[in-house]
């Protein structure tokens, strides 16, 4: 489903991604975990098109991504559903507008393009969007203002506009960071449960090792833009985990003063 | 929190808006004589008279030249004189430092009355009271100014940090004291960038002037506009965008180093310096050209006393008519202001940087939208008199451009200021760019449009009064035919209806203000 071939990335002289090779299959749910800084929002951003890379490729779903291409990344774009920390929906709109923007990518020719631009869609679309939202569990909240629901509910609401995609993949970046326990474990229940019965593939970063131990089967770590674990979840005890998470410069640190 | 706003409205309220709004309009239409077929009509003949003022003529350069020199003057004595009448009344004007309740209102009021009148009215006024030339223009400055900067000023000092007076009214320091050292280093750097302000704001207006008879360039273009030498009022319509576009950006580039405090700092000293000399030896020069004459403005003064009293008691008999005008005239500020919304969507759109990813595209529509903003609407009446005929259209076409680029930078303004993520998470469906921007950024700007909408619309019905000065519709033309005939009791009747117009539409606009923000 996802293939990344020798990712390379800096910025402003810093690499950010150093050389990344990653497969991920059809169906697959895979939780993207590294300290903070290590390249993980890079790396999903680079996979829908919003950071051009410096080298090597990406391939969703066999085709691979021609950044020059605004069409190319258009296309790419509408097989990736995205969810997002903060949510990132109009807050000044309904539920309803917001579930319905997820279907803009697929009506881009013609008089669809024009009559939903303008926010006329078709029985068929607004069908689909209520039955998204009674499948996230917010059928009755379709006419509310995005700015009065809970943060759960807003990462629900994402969650359908993704879905009104219908995509063949999902990248959620840290999808539960801003909620509380209870709203964490069931935004990540519905993820998983999306992959399973729906077949999408998924793509989650995740800072909560506990969730990632409860909901996935693999793991990809990331440190200083390299990939420095990829392996089934239950190998990731803790020595792993320490080796994840230790800053190297702490490391230089104790050896320049062991020096002294 | 939320306030009391549009989106709490039940259908029931919300199609009652709407009607309201349609209806008002389809009036406004059908008064100012906007149909389909004027619009099309109008734009051919724009363009035909467009083709007959090219080439432009120069052959009258250097008058055309002396007279721009004058008009710069002019902006600079009213910028002036404005500032020293505007000092002590903003302070008078301002709560924290009044002097007492009778002196704190009525410069405020003073204040309020000078603003809510269009410029070219009280030229006009001193035209009728002076006679014809400059020293009228740069008594209607003034005035104009006063209103302005009074209330700005009033606010600058209201909006101080209170710690440094308290402190040195604790040393039993008091009044004009405390102002000098602790109030006027806070508010000066504001009342630097207000000045440039004016200044740039006058320049333009006085350009527009002459139109009424007000001295400057105005008079020579509204000479050859009726005089049909077209190319030669080319040739200054070319000056008048020079200037403005000169002043425009020099004087958004000294406030913007004021109000950052880099002015005069190292670094570009040099460079600020040269800027202010210039503008100082421009002063001097343009002085030159037009000698204000401050003892032959005094002298005039008993002639408006005079010209006061002969408008006593106004002369009500054509009430009538007035009125019926008066409603063409509000007619014309709703239709110019539809007409600068419809042209003022694209115009944002393609100059918000975020938008407008090509840089041509971008430049091109920040550049017109600043020529129009900076043209004065007098100017673009003349102009469309001469193209589309006498009459209300020809003022709504002035009023809808001139403001297009009023309404064309604020809307860039706020969609350059949206919140970008969910604009990348409408991006990220794959959608394309007028999806994104019909799901994305309108949402999040819409309640900004209304109120600038608003406030251009308040401010168009005020202008719309001026634009019968040049034929343009209104209540305007009838103003200056009987000022013609000298039926100054008339006149005081007809200003009398402006005013309670103005008066009534502030209530109208404050209302629906608190409705839709
Ligand atoms: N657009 C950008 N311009 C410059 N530097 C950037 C940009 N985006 C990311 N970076 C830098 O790249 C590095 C990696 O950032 P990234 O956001 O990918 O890390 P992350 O693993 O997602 O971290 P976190 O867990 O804190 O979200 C950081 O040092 C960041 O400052
Ligand atoms: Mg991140």
């Amino acid at each position: 489903m996802v293939k990344v071939a020798n990712l390379r990335k800096r910025f402003n002289g810093l690499e950010v991604l150093a050389g990344i090779n990653l497969r991920v299959k059809k169906g697959e749910a895979v939780a993207l975990i590294g300290p903070s800084g290590s390249g993980k929002t890079t790396l999903i951003r680079t996979i829908n098109g919003f950071v051009i890379p410096d080298a090597g490729t990406i391939s969703v779903g066999g085709e691979e991504i021609n950044y020059r291409d605004p069409e190319s990344l258009r296309q790419i774009r509408k097989k990736i559903g995205m969810i997002y920390q903060l949510f990132n929906l109009v807050e000044r709109t309904s539920v309803q507008v917001n579930v319905m923007a997820g279907a803009l990518g697929r009506l881009d020719r013609g008089l669809s393009l024009l009559s939903s631009t303008v926010g006329f869609f078709t029985r068929r679309e607004r069908e689909k969007a209520r039955e998204l939202l009674s499948f996230v569990g917010l059928e009755d909240k379709a006419g509310e203002r995005v700015d009065r629901l809970s943060g759960g509910q807003k990462q629900r609401v994402a969650i359908a506009r993704a879905l009104m995609q219908e995509p063949e993949l999902l990248l959620a970046d840290e999808p539960i960071a801003n909620l509380d326990p209870k709203a964490s474990r069931k935004i990540m229940e519905l993820l998983l449960r999306i992959n399973q019965e729906k077949k999408i593939t998924l793509i989650a970063v995740l800072h909560h090792l506990d969730s990632v131990r409860d909901h996935f089967q693999r793991v990809v770590a990331l440190k200083e833009g390299a990939i420095c674990f990829d392996a089934a979840t239950r190998k990731l005890n803790d020595h792993r985990i320490q080796d994840i998470y230790t800053v190297d410069e702490e490391i230089e640190c104790i050896a320049a003063q062991a020096g002294i | 929190m939320h306030c009391r706003a549009s989106w709490h409205l039940n259908k029931a309220a919300r199609f009652l808006w709407w009607s309201i709004f349609l209806v008002v309009l389809g009036v406004s239409f059908r008064i100012s004589q906007v149909d389909i077929g004027s619009l099309i009509g109008g734009l051919s003949q724009s363009f035909a008279l467009g083709r007959e003022m090219l080439p432009p003529d120069f052959s009258r350069g250097k008058q055309i030249l002396i007279l721009a020199a004058e008009t710069v003057a002019m902006g600079f004595w009213g910028t002036i004189l404005g500032m020293i009448i505007s000092l002590p009344l903003g302070f008078l004007a301002a709560r924290n430092t009044a002097q007492n309740w009778f002196l704190y209102h009525l410069s405020k009021t003073l204040v309020t009355l000078l603003r809510s009148i269009p410029d070219v009215i009280y030229a006009f006024f001193f035209v009728t009271a002076f006679g014809l030339g400059p020293q009228a223009g740069v008594a209607a400055l003034t005035l104009a100014t006063v209103g302005l900067l009074g209330k700005f000023y009033s606010e600058a000092v209201e909006s101080i940090d209170e710690k440094p007076v308290e402190a040195l009214a604790a040393t039993g320091s008091r009044g004009l004291s405390v102002i000098r050292h602790a109030i006027v280093p806070q508010v000066l750097p504001l009342f630097m960038g207000y000045n440039l302000y004016l200044l740039d704001h006058n320049i333009r207006v006085a350009l527009a002037l002459g139109v009424v008879g007000a001295g400057g360039l105005g008079v020579e273009l509204f000479t050859q506009m009726r005089g049909f030498h077209y190319q030669k009022a080319a040739a200054i319509l070319v000056v008048i965008l020079v200037i403005i576009t000169a002043i425009d950006r020099v004087s958004a580039y000294l406030r913007n180093r004021i109000i950052k405090g880099g002015f005069l700092q190292p670094g570009s000293r040099s460079r600020d310096a040269a800027l202010v000399g210039a503008i100082g030896l421009f002063t001097i020069v343009s002085f030159y050209f037009m000698p204000v004459d401050l003892k032959e403005m005094a002298a005039g003064a008993p002639r408006i006393w005079e010209f006061l009293k002969g408008m006593v008691p106004p002369d009500f008999s054509r009430i009538s008519v007035y009125l019926k005008l008066m409603l063409e005239t509000v007619g014309m500020g709703i239709s110019g202001t539809f007409l600068a919304m419809v042209l003022a969507v694209p115009l944002g759109v393609l100059a918000s940087r975020n938008v407008s990813h090509h840089p041509l595209i971008y430049n091109l529509a920040k550049e017109i939208t600043n020529f129009l903003r900076a043209m004065p609407d007098l100017v673009f009446a003349l102009i469309f008199v001469v193209a589309v005929g006498l009459g209300p259209f020809a003022g709504v076409l002035a009023l809808g451009l001139n403001t297009a680029g009023f309404l064309g930078k604020f809307y860039a303004e706020a969609i350059e200021n949206v919140d970008p993520k969910p604009v990348e998470a409408v991006e990220a469906t794959g959608a394309r760019l007028p999806q994104r921007i019909f799901h994305s950024i309108f949402p999040q700007v819409l309640p900004l449009f209304n109120s600038y909408n608003l406030y251009i619309l308040d401010r168009n019905i005020r202008y719309s009064t001026i634009m019968g000065l040049v034929g343009a519709g209104g209540i305007g033309y009838e103003l200056v035919m009987t000022s013609r005939m000298f039926e100054y009791r008339q006149m005081a009747a007809m200003l009398l209806v402006i005013l309670a117009t103005i008066m009534i539409l502030d209530l109208v606009s404050a209302y629906l203000r608190k409705q839709v923000v």
